[in-house]
């Protein structure tokens, strides 16, 4: 897919060492918000009166989702803030989950991947702390609009996640099956957060469990029918079989020798028993499923227990538990799935009596107030400019539970954490950190530049010291190259749409560095390949090969015939040079993979290195 | 009897799964297999007075690590030498016009973030090479490039367009596919597609192509500033088959010819040969390929002609007037290109990866003996 991957390795140092930083410096930013919240928390808060006691307890249901989801959040941005991910998830993750879906699910999938590629370090640590600040949320926020608005920012991030990181949980790929994950974990996230989201009204009578279960089973009715639906390759056993080849390839994944072993012990059964294995599947799952859409406890409770056990065994043998096949970033599917049905069961069965509160504080009373609408509808409270009072701060505060305090610190841990990338998503252009992995930094440089004539695309002669009073971006390329040079002049395209307004006190400078090549026609011809016929101030410069051999002396250029049929063999180099005419900087300028945020990286530098000498002047 | 709500819903829920299901199912029906032909393969071999240039394959089978090879055999030697065009990636194939003496015009076709075709040009057996004006990328058949005897070039572009060099050197359009396909002969032929461009010995643009009514062979000559059908007359047992120019070529004083009548079992080849620009023709007898496609086709001197086969066949042509003749099954190799340097001389070029072997077909019994083996230096990784 074009962009989505930005062709770096996963664990490229340049990259992972920035990650870290990041990570840090954003750690370090977050520990200094907790830690004036507590000053502040404990300097003014008013102890209560007495025991505080809610009215009602949380529903156990909704307590289930809510601590369950919060933790897998909390593992889920733990596990972003694995090394090789900010390189990593797009070309490990996201490309090849999208790889089989229809063209305009890759296209969508593309958009966020080129984004992602564009800026690794932003991007991967804004996961981290969104992850980590939903799931702080989740578990601090027990009750109240608070922890409604918590459930909402998870179910949110989730169908991020589902659509973007998962390609929509493969619904539009052929293979879908429920084993291996369909319709996607972070789908799970999204109904979970939903649920939590709801008010607590529903949660009072069993009719909200009921609904969750009949749902959930009529999902599992379905993934048993697609299970069995004939001509998809689960009946069939041997190498050929859909589901004995997925698990083989899971098997092939990288992950511990244990996880290995039990995975590739369960391939090798499904590779001779595929039927049967298929048969168990298609059945636990259509008698699951039935069994929820009962909704009667009874059958809902051996149903449940099953289903975990179902769960428990795919997540071991197929699913490797998620996390230990090639670059996990959450359990898979079946963790989240036991705890939906867990969920539904409990709000089947376990419905909360209400109950009068003996004594409430503000706190405990704005929490409950959902139960008692007429309450607020009879006493409205303070408009949010009162609230924003310092008095009716400190009051807030005074009166503020841990778990409101922690709150507070969760929100600002996933604002911390989205705005470097929506700030860095402002920008079309891809972070520079890409090119400095691929070609390390920049050298600096102070002496003159040699100075030498040679002929423009036009056919005018040119000195560079006539260019004098202009920042030059000189570069060498060979006008037939199939590789190198036409990313290199793609580059310096772009870098002169980076440069605006500037861009006219700015020479974007090639000498051809093909002495046998040396022709006006081929070098208008390499122009108009690049689009840079059209680039005002793009100089393409030419000479007899004695001529160019001399420039290529006195830049330290390599130009070497290699035989059998390769290209000329060269250095990809750049150089700025300030109005004075002294070479001020020598970029390494091998352009790497030639992604298009490589590319974009790489324009970024260029016209970074001209501004920098356009502001020095 | 009254079905418990629960059962409702079960019966219910499963209907509506089922629906689901079946919208979601990937359909179990496979496309009805078709046999992709064998490609028709850009490696010749081109015989001239003074010396045979071979085009080949080596290196990877297919991409970028797959690096087109330039060999010489000077006339009267028997030894082969490497003399691919240097300072250039030859990824994209080595398409070749043959030169007076031990000259030859190379066009390099496109490859990788290429797109346009450098030109380059030896007189003196690669030794010294220069380079002539890049044409449009060139297409994807052997005779997208020709040379006219006063050096003037004709190439046919990927997108179908024909350009001619001028005096002073320049490409200019002569004609396109798409309008050659409106004239009064095209449309008489229902050309599908240009294959092969030539020049006439006088110097005549001539352009082939492939023809959807039957019994009608594609080839144009321009007259008058229009083109007219020149193709030669089939014989009544080809009447019924599609006819599609596979190469046409100038060799020497004559241009000549490879057709293909009709596909799959029932296809057979033959060639024609013809030294005033397609106004009268010679043509061979039909060769039946019995199901086999060519893959390659190298021209020789006097208009003779080797065709490599699939299924490790090789058959010759010695020239007008005379019989296909079935070579000994072709030596081992990713590529084998036949050459005929000299009258009743074949070789066989067979590469492998770095490795070139020739091979020559003995008279008498006819098998082939190992004369030389050549390694080249193949950058892999360079174009990548």
């Amino acid at each position: 897919m074009p962009g989505m991957d930005n062709g770096l390795n996963a664990g490229d140092p340049t990259v992972v060492a920035a990650f870290r930083a990041a990570l840090l410096h954003q750690g370090l930013i977050i520990a200094a918000i907790f830690a004036v919240l507590s000053i502040a928390w404990v300097a003014v808060r008013r102890p209560a009166a007495a025991p505080v006691r809610a009215a009602v307890p949380e529903p156990a249901g909704r307590q289930v989702l809510r601590i369950g989801f919060g933790l897998l959040w909390l593992l889920d941005g733990l596990l972003q803030a694995q090394p090789r991910m900010a390189a990593g998830l797009p070309s490990q993750v996201i490309e090849p989950t999208a790889s089989s879906s229809p063209p305009w699910v890759q296209h969508l999938v593309n958009w966020a991947g080129t984004s992602w590629s564009y800026h690794p370090i932003q991007a991967g640590a804004a996961t981290v702390w969104i992850q980590a600040g939903i799931g702080l949320w989740l578990l601090a926020s027990w009750r109240g609009p608070a922890s409604r608005l918590a459930g909402l920012v998870s179910a949110g991030w989730g169908l991020v996640v589902w659509v973007f990181g998962e390609s929509f949980g493969g619904i539009f790929a052929p293979g879908l099956t429920w084993l291996f994950g369909a319709p996607g974990a972070a789908l799970a996230y999204c109904a979970a957060g939903l649920l939590i989201a709801l008010p607590e009204r529903p949660w009072r009578t069993p009719r909200l469990g009921r609904a969750v279960l009949a749902g959930f089973g009529v999902f599992l009715a379905g993934m048993a029918v697609l299970q069995a639906w004939p001509g998809r390759g689960f009946w069939q056993g041997g190498r050929d079989g859909t589901l004995a080849g997925m698990v083989q390839t899971m098997a092939g994944t990288p992950q511990p020798r244990f996880i290995s072993g039990l995975v590739s012990l369960f391939g090798s059964f499904t590779d001779q028993h595929g039927f049967a294995v298929n048969l168990v599947a298609v059945i636990a799952l259509a008698v699951t499923g039935v069994a929820f859409v009962s909704g009667r406890r009874q059958v809902v409770r051996p149903a449940l227990a099953g289903f975990a056990v179902l769960c428990l065994a795919d997540w071991v043998l197929v699913e490797d538990m998620g996390i230990f096949g090639g670059l996990g970033t959450d359990p898979n599917s079946m963790i989240p799935m036991v705890l939906l049905a867990a969920g539904g069961y409990l709000a089947l069965t376990r419905v909360p009596a209400a109950a009068p509160a003996t004594t409430e504080t503000a706190e405990s009373a704005a929490e409950t107030a959902e139960a008692t609408p007429e309450t607020i509808s009879a006493r409205p409270g303070p408009g949010w400019r009162d609230r924003l009072r310092p008095t009716a701060v400190r009051e807030s505060v005074a009166t503020a539970s841990l778990g409101t305090m922690l709150s507070v610190g969760a929100v600002a841990v996933i604002a911390l954490g989205a705005a470097p990338m929506a700030a860095a998503q402002a920008s079309p252009v891809a972070s520079t950190i890409l090119a400095q992995a691929i070609d390390g930094d920049t050298a600096p440089m102070n002496s003159p530049a040699p100075d030498f004539t040679l002929t423009d695309q036009h056919g005018s002669q040119v000195a560079l010291s006539s260019l004098r009073g202009k920042v030059v971006l000189l570069t060498f390329l060979d006008p037939v190259c199939v590789t190198d040079c036409p990313l290199i002049a793609a580059e310096f395209r772009v870098a002169a749409q980076l440069l605006g307004g500037n861009a006219r006190r700015v020479e974007l400078v090639a000498v051809d560095v093909n002495p046998l090549y040396n022709e006006l026609v081929y070098t208008q011809a390499f122009d108009r390949q690049e689009g840079l016929d059209t680039v005002p101030d793009w100089r393409y410069l030419t000479g007899s090969p004695a001529t160019l051999r001399q420039v290529y002396r006195a830049y330290g250029i390599v130009s070497e015939t290699a035989p059998g049929g390769a290209m000329l063999a060269h250095n990809d180099i750049a150089f700025a040079i300030d109005q004075s005419g002294h070479l001020r900087e020598e970029l390494n300028f091998d352009p790497g993979p030639g992604t298009t945020a490589t590319k974009s990286s790489f324009a970024a530098e260029l016209a970074d290195a001209a501004t920098k000498l356009l502001r020095a002047s | 009897m009254t079905a418990a709500p629960g059962a409702r819903r079960a019966a219910a829920a499963l209907a509506l799964a089922i629906l689901a299901a079946g919208c979601a199912s990937t359909s179990s029906r496979t496309q009805a297999a078709s046999s992709p032909a064998t490609p028709f393969s850009l490696a010749t071999a081109v015989t001239g007075p003074g010396a045979t240039w071979a085009s080949v394959p080596m290196g990877a089978t297919s991409g970028a690590n797959q690096f087109w090879q330039l060999f010489l055999l000077p006339a009267g030697s028997s030894r082969w030498s490497l003399q691919t065009p240097p300072d250039i990636a030859t990824n994209g194939a080595l398409l070749l016009a043959g030169q007076p003496g031990q000259g030859v015009i190379v066009g390099e076709r496109p490859s990788l973030s290429l797109t346009f075709s450098a030109i380059t040009t030896t007189r003196d057996g690669g030794r010294t090479w220069a380079t002539l004006p890049p044409a449009a990328g060139l297409s994807d058949v052997p005779d997208a490039l020709a040379a006219a005897p006063d050096g003037r070039l004709l190439a046919l572009g990927g997108n179908q367009q024909v350009t001619t060099t001028g005096p002073a050197g320049n490409w200019a359009t002569l004609t396109t596919g798409r309008a050659l396909a409106a004239t009064p002969a095209a449309r008489n032929c229902g050309l599908t597609g240009l294959t092969a461009a030539a020049y006439t010995p006088a110097g005549s643009p001539l352009l082939a192509g492939a023809c959807s009514r039957p019994g009608v062979t594609g080839i144009f000559a321009s007259a008058g500033g229009t083109w007219q059908l020149a193709g030669p007359a089939l014989p009544a047992s080809l009447a019924g088959q599609q006819i599609r120019v596979l190469r046409l070529s100038r060799a020497g004083g004559q241009d000549v010819a490879l057709l293909q009548a009709g596909t799959g079992t029932a296809a057979s080849l033959l060639a024609a040969w013809t030294s005033d620009g397609g106004q009268h023709w010679q043509l061979s007898a039909p060769l039946g390929l019995d199901g086999t496609n060519p893959v390659s086709v190298s021209f020789g001197a006097g208009g003779a002609a080797a065709v490599v086969l699939g299924g490790n066949r090789g058959e010759t042509l010695a020239g007008p007037g005379v019989s296909w003749h079935a070579l000994p099954p072709l030596p081992a190799g990713h590529a084998i290109t036949l050459a005929m340097p000299a009258a009743e001389i074949t070789e066989a070029l067979a590469a492998s990866g770095t490795r070139l072997t020739v091979w020559r077909l003995t008279s008498g019994p006819a098998a082939w003996v190992r004369t030389q083996a050549i390694t080249v230096p193949i950058q892999y990784g360079s174009s990548g």
